[in-house]
């Protein structure tokens, strides 16, 4: 680990975004579920730093418990001990369990959670709006012009039922974005797209934080992706969940497509596949659910 | 078919479309050619025509900027380019096209093509989905085929309050001669003939034993259009309309208040834990109890004969639009809340912009179950007590041996009642239109 902390200067990329923070500390976090009074680890003892504006990628099988820990992160879930701090301070301990959620830390949901009632446009001018810090006129024209550079033009006025999966996860993501959020959290946000879609996503996403350089906590299990769009990668363990490998993905950003055919690519790809590989076959073995 | 339209069928993004339709494009078609060397459109031209290539052939290069995995392709007979002008957005061209030889090309002017196309916006988007599709696979560019032009999306974009009430009639007329072209009708004629047939054949032709009893259908036909009826009551008498009246006015108080109260408890029956903790096991307890049951202690409760029979219908409402509200606030998934707290609302912020509008789909399931059990327990109320109102109708009319009144007062609760659940049904598709509009599209 301090190794990994030592070598972050040297690195090939090094993201800069200590004026706007967003580096996360994780420290020692432990999460214990205990339904029905049968203790359940779910994250063992797990330390991970995260620098300002860095991607992270979270690999882990299905199950393993990265989604707890990104819900601690955001604060929909308490944590049984450790820390986690954000730019030095602290959103949840031992003596404040659960983080209190925050336009700081922003998620985007497996799933997709764009408002189904709301236009696109509500949906992105939704956290101004709520936070009350802009006029109305303000907020609806800084929505518009951000979707215009998300090339969702035309789009405003329809409903997220009525556009494709792809432009839902766009218009999700400006949504986030309009908070001029820290931290970006997404929760194996690109799992039901196709594939082509999904090739397609992850070259917007790039352009995205090109753009934003946020700092990116993106769990997934597709190895990959992974490799595809992070500064670095920490392979988890199966349940309960701990870095296994961390890893610096070395190839230079701005990335595009023709990196998944580059050598270095593939010699990642192998270099780490089997630990991947072995965690998800424990993680089968114990029977793990999805999700 | 013409030579022109045999081109313009050969042509990918077209193939779909209807051979009259074809010749509806050809006729906004020209014929241009070019000699080799003479280039067509360079990058960044604005993007008025799409081309067609009827002879010869045409170099089409993409620009460096383009992630396309082909950006350079030779167009021969059938092939398309300058699809650019049916992007969304500022139309631009993002290739260079130069003639290799003598070529002859078909010109179609963009703009007037999607004119046509918003007159047929089913084979338009047909036609359009072809051009996406040529744009990904053809062109290997997918971003560029996310944009391409869709009818029906902007004509709702571009249509202010106005066109929007507009498209709203227009929809309806329309989806009213769809109907009628459908056997939709003509089936529900044939139920309702043979329906209708049994009933007059049972009882008045060959006057089966169980049957014979019954008012026949001519019998109530004629007596329901009578203008001076043998049992006191017809289309054309004051009376009939009173009832009608009194039932009506007593359903809508009932509904009224049960939506009112039976709303907001379900909503906070759903949202806070510890409320429903307190209200809900008395809740379960009270709601399984048949209606009839009620009727001694509603008299008790209240005077006159009025407020027992509102306050019978009132109960069963209540407790089923309560009921369902309760399960639309369960049925929000929880993404949707924790979305709404990370981007900074408040918890009365999150009841107000989440909870409400996420749980309508099921409040309005429940309003229509209301209005339906409001007017089935405003019958039983009617039967016990009261001295107006269609229940009453029926009731009296039996222990009157008036029996073909019986028919016209069960004929006007079932016309009334369903009368009330369509409005019900409207007014829910008035206030979610996402829904709406989501099935119209098909759905997620």
């Amino acid at each position: 680990m301090s190794a990994v902390l030592e070598t972050l200067d040297d690195r090939l990329i090094v993201p800069s975004n200590a004026a706007r923070g967003g580096a996360i500390q994780i420290d020692d976090v432990v999460k214990i579920y205990d339904p029905d009074g049968a203790a359940v680890m779910a994250v063992d003892h797990c330390t991970l730093d995260i620098p300002a504006g860095e991607i992270c990628m979270i690999v882990g099988p299905s199950g393993c418990g990265k989604t707890t820990l990104l819900n601690a992160i955001a604060g929909f879930h308490s944590i049984t001990s450790g820390t986690i701090r954000m730019d030095g301070e602290v959103l949840c301990s031992p003596e404040k369990p659960k983080a209190d959620p925050g336009a700081d830390r922003i998620v985007v949901f497996q799933n997709g959670a764009l408002f189904p009632w709301k236009t696109n446009l509500e949906n992105v001018a939704f956290g101004p709006l709520m936070q009350g810090k802009m006029g109305k006129k303000e907020i609806y024209e800084k929505a518009r012009s951000m979707m215009a550079d998300a090339g969702l033009s035309g789009t405003e006025h329809n409903y997220p039922g009525e556009v494709s999966s792809g432009l839902r996860r766009r218009v999700e993501i400006v949504r986030a974005l309009m908070n001029e959020p820290k931290v970006l959290l997404f929760d194996e946000p690109y799992r039901a797209l196709d594939s082509l879609t999904r090739s397609v996503m992850h070259e917007a996403l790039l352009d995205i934080y090109y753009k934003n350089k946020v700092t990116i906590f993106f769990i997934t299990h597709d190895l990959e992706e992974a490799i595809f769009l992070g500064h670095r990668l920490v392979i988890m363990t199966s349940r309960p969940c701990r870095p296994k490998k961390i890893l610096e993905v070395d190839i230079p950003h701005p990335r595009d497509y023709s990196v998944l055919t580059s050598p270095r690519f593939r010699e990642i790809l192998e270099e780490t596949s089997d630990a991947v590989h072995e965690e998800a076959r424990k993680s089968f073995a114990a029977g793990e659910k999805e999700g | 078919m013409e030579q022109l339209d045999v081109l313009l069928k050969s042509a990918a993004p077209f193939r779909m479309a209807p051979d009259d339709f074809i010749s509806k494009i050809t006729g906004l078609s020209r014929r241009v050619t070019f000699n080799a060397g003479d280039v067509v459109y360079k990058i960044g031209d604005p993007a008025r025509n799409i081309y067609i290539v009827a002879s010869g052939s045409v170099r089409h290069s993409l620009g460096d900027a383009s992630q396309s995995h082909n950006p350079d392709r030779t167009m021969r007979s059938g092939d398309v380019f300058g699809w650019a002008s049916v992007l969304e957005g500022s139309r631009r061209h993002l290739a260079t096209t130069t003639c290799l030889e003598r070529t002859e090309v078909v010109v179609i002017d963009g703009e007037s093509m999607i004119n046509l196309f918003r007159k047929f916006p089913a084979i338009g988007n047909a036609v359009m989905g072809g051009f996406a599709a040529m744009i990904r696979q053809d062109f290997s560019l997918p971003k560029e085929a996310e944009h391409v032009y869709r009818i029906a999306n902007q004509e709702i974009i571009q249509g202010e309050k106005e066109t929007a009430v507009l498209t709203g009639f227009g929809l309806m007329m329309y989806r009213v001669s769809e109907w009628l072209k459908s056997p939709k009708p003509y089936l529900m004629m044939i139920g309702f003939t043979l329906f209708l047939g049994f009933w007059y054949l049972t009882v008045e032709v060959w006057k089966l034993p169980r049957f014979q009893d019954m008012p026949g259908l001519t019998t109530v036909v004629s007596e329901y259009l009578s203008r001076d009826p043998i049992y006191g009551m017809s289309i054309y008498t004051p009376e009939y309309y009173q009832h009608i009246w009194v039932s009506i006015r007593r359903v809508a108080i009932a509904f009224l208040l049960a939506t009112a109260l039976g709303v907001p408890l379900g909503l906070f029956l759903g949202w806070s834990r510890t409320f429903r903790e307190y209200v809900f096991p008395i809740f379960e307890l009270l709601r399984p109890i048949p209606i009839l049951a009620w009727v001694p202690l509603a008299i008790l409760m209240f005077s006159g004969s009025e407020t027992p029979v509102i306050f019978l219908t009132f109960l069963a409402s209540f407790f089923a639009t309560a009921l369902n509200t309760m399960l639309g606030v369960e049925s929000i998934d929880e993404s949707y809340t924790r979305a709404a707290a990370c981007l900074g609302a408040s918890r009365w912020q999150v009841f107000k912009e989440v909870i409400v509008p996420g749980s309508l789909p099921f409040v309005f399931t429940g309003l229509q179950i209301s209005v339906g059990v409001a007017w089935f327990s405003l019958v039983a109320g009617e039967m016990v007590s009261g001295q107006y109102g269609l229940g009453y109708v029926i009731n009296t009319s039996y222990t009157m041996v008036r029996y073909p009144t019986i028919i016209i007062g069960m004929v006007t609760l079932g016309v009334v009642g369903y009368v009330t659940s369509a409005m019900v049904r409207v007014l829910g598709d008035y206030l979610m239109q996402w829904r709406v509009r989501e099935e119209s599209i098909g759905g997620r």
